[in-house]
């Protein structure tokens, strides 16, 4: 039986400095959170916060100078190259501000590569994708390349291939950075509805104000700290006030 | 959790996605390829040429004309290295974003460093066949229509493929397979530390990475 942590991600102290000739850069600086399972979460904060090396850390994409970071109760330091292959394979989904789509493979291609991974059958990996690919919307594009689609387009291709292996989290770096307005919005809403529909947990990095309104609660970050923690509802009332 | 648990990239896959990727990027896929055919032809042209003037001339044509072809032959290997390694380094580097994206779907260091070796196998294998052949011939036809000589020259040309004498360099190097497998080892060796340094990249370094 499947174990249920009630936290998808913890941190612990966590911390990454980065040398740079004789000043040290507090990137991150001892940031302990916890994030429960099937949250939508928001981490906010000007640019230079430590919002984009929040996400690398807890996607297991670098290593932190200080502290921990648990995956599903495990600590991710503790992992061999080959454990967090695949960790970053089936538990965790990446959306990026430039969509990072393989520019050669198709659309279906792209959605099917994580599964290449994971060792799903050639069958079962096309006929996932090709569902994926149709509840983002792009049922009819399947056969385009990256570069024949829009940036929502591809937004939503990098979606689908985010989710398709049913992660744990999915971690999302300012995903609607490149986008125009409406688009944004129909991407934030789209990451809502497959929150509430998988109960996935997404961790957002960004600093678009309109990811507040489907956000459970928010992570203001500023100078690699966490300065407050509030839910929607206070967010509101401040709005309001 | 399933018993399956652990990243999979069989050989088939990687061999695939190779394949895929060189088709798919043709245009950039022949000009490395073009600068491998350039450098094998260069060399077989050298060889073969050298091979078909000391059979009509004699082997006996002294040890410093030897010596001289040997050193053509080096200078020619030279030259068609510094192409392959050069293209092969540029065809890993532009790519580093798509390494890094690959890292985060869940490719190990491994997984990446065998498709780029794979794709310069192929490569290698390919412009070193078609550079091989074209610069045969061209060193054959040209031979053939130049010398006036009572040797078949095309016999001559043609014998150098079953040749495989390894105490003569300069006759082992004359054979147009032993070209295609310098070419194959020449590619191999050119991508290897552009993928490696590429593969050991962290995701995020690979994927800040702007070319």
């Amino acid at each position: 039986m499947a174990l249920r942590y009630e936290y998808a991600v913890e941190t612990e102290d966590l911390a990454k400095y980065y040398v740079m000739g004789p000043v040290t850069v507090r990137a991150l600086d001892g940031v302990s959170v916890k994030i429960r399972r099937s949250e939508y979460l928001s981490i906010m904060g000007p640019s230079g916060s430590g919002k984009t090396t929040f996400f690398n850390m807890v996607g297991g994409l670098d290593r932190p100078t200080r502290g921990k970071v648990f995956i599903d109760e495990v600590d991710i330091a503790s992992l061999d190259a080959y454990e967090l292959a695949w960790l970053r394979a089936k538990k965790i989904g990446y959306i990026f501000q430039t969509f990072n789509l393989i520019p050669v493979l198709t659309a279906l291609e792209n959605v099917m590569l994580p599964m290449v991974f994971t060792g799903v059958e050639r069958e079962e990996r096309l006929r996932r994708a090709r569902e994926m690919l149709t509840r983002v919307g792009l049922g009819e594009r399947l056969d385009h390349k990256p570069g024949e689609l829009s940036g929502g387009q591809q937004q939503r291709v990098a979606i689908a291939r985010a989710l398709v292996n049913d992660p744990v989290i999915v971690l999302a770096d300012e995903p609607t950075g490149n986008l125009d307005l409406h688009t944004g919005l129909e991407i934030i809403n789209l990451l809502k509805t497959l929150n509430t529909e998988k109960k996935v947990t997404i961790i957002n990095a960004t600093h678009d104000l309109k990811m507040i309104d489907v956000s459970d609660r928010i992570f203001w970050l500023r100078d690699g700290k966490i300065e407050r923690i509030e839910t929607r509802a206070e967010v509101a009332v401040k709005e309001v006030e | 959790m399933s018993g399956e648990e652990g990243v999979k990239f069989p050989l088939s896959e990687a061999f695939s996605f190779s394949l895929e990727s060189i088709k798919r990027r043709f245009g950039r896929a022949l000009i490395t390829m073009l600068s491998i055919i350039l450098g094998i032809a260069f060399l077989t042209f050298l060889l073969t040429t050298g091979r078909i003037v000391s059979v009509l001339y004699g082997e006996g044509s002294g040890v410093a004309v030897q010596f001289y072809q040997l050193w053509m032959a080096v200078i020619a290997l030279l030259i068609c290295s510094v192409g392959i390694v050069n293209s092969m380094l540029m065809s890993v580097t532009e790519r580093y974003k798509e390494i890094g994206t690959m890292k985060c779907l869940g490719a190990m260091n491994t997984h990446v460093l065998e498709i780029f070796l794979i794709e310069a196998l192929l490569l290698g294998l390919i412009g070193g066949a078609i550079g091989a052949v074209a610069g045969w011939t061209i060193a054959t036809v040209w031979q053939a229509f130049t010398q006036a000589s009572s040797v078949n020259i095309f016999m001559v040309s043609a014998s150098l493929w079953t040749e495989f004498n390894i105490n003569n360099p300069l006759l082992l190097l004359a054979n147009p397979l032993v070209n295609i497998a310098l070419s194959v080892i020449i590619a191999l060796l050119a991508a290897l530390a552009p993928a490696y340094i590429a593969a050991k990249l962290s995701p995020t370094e690979a994927l800040r990475y702007e070319v």
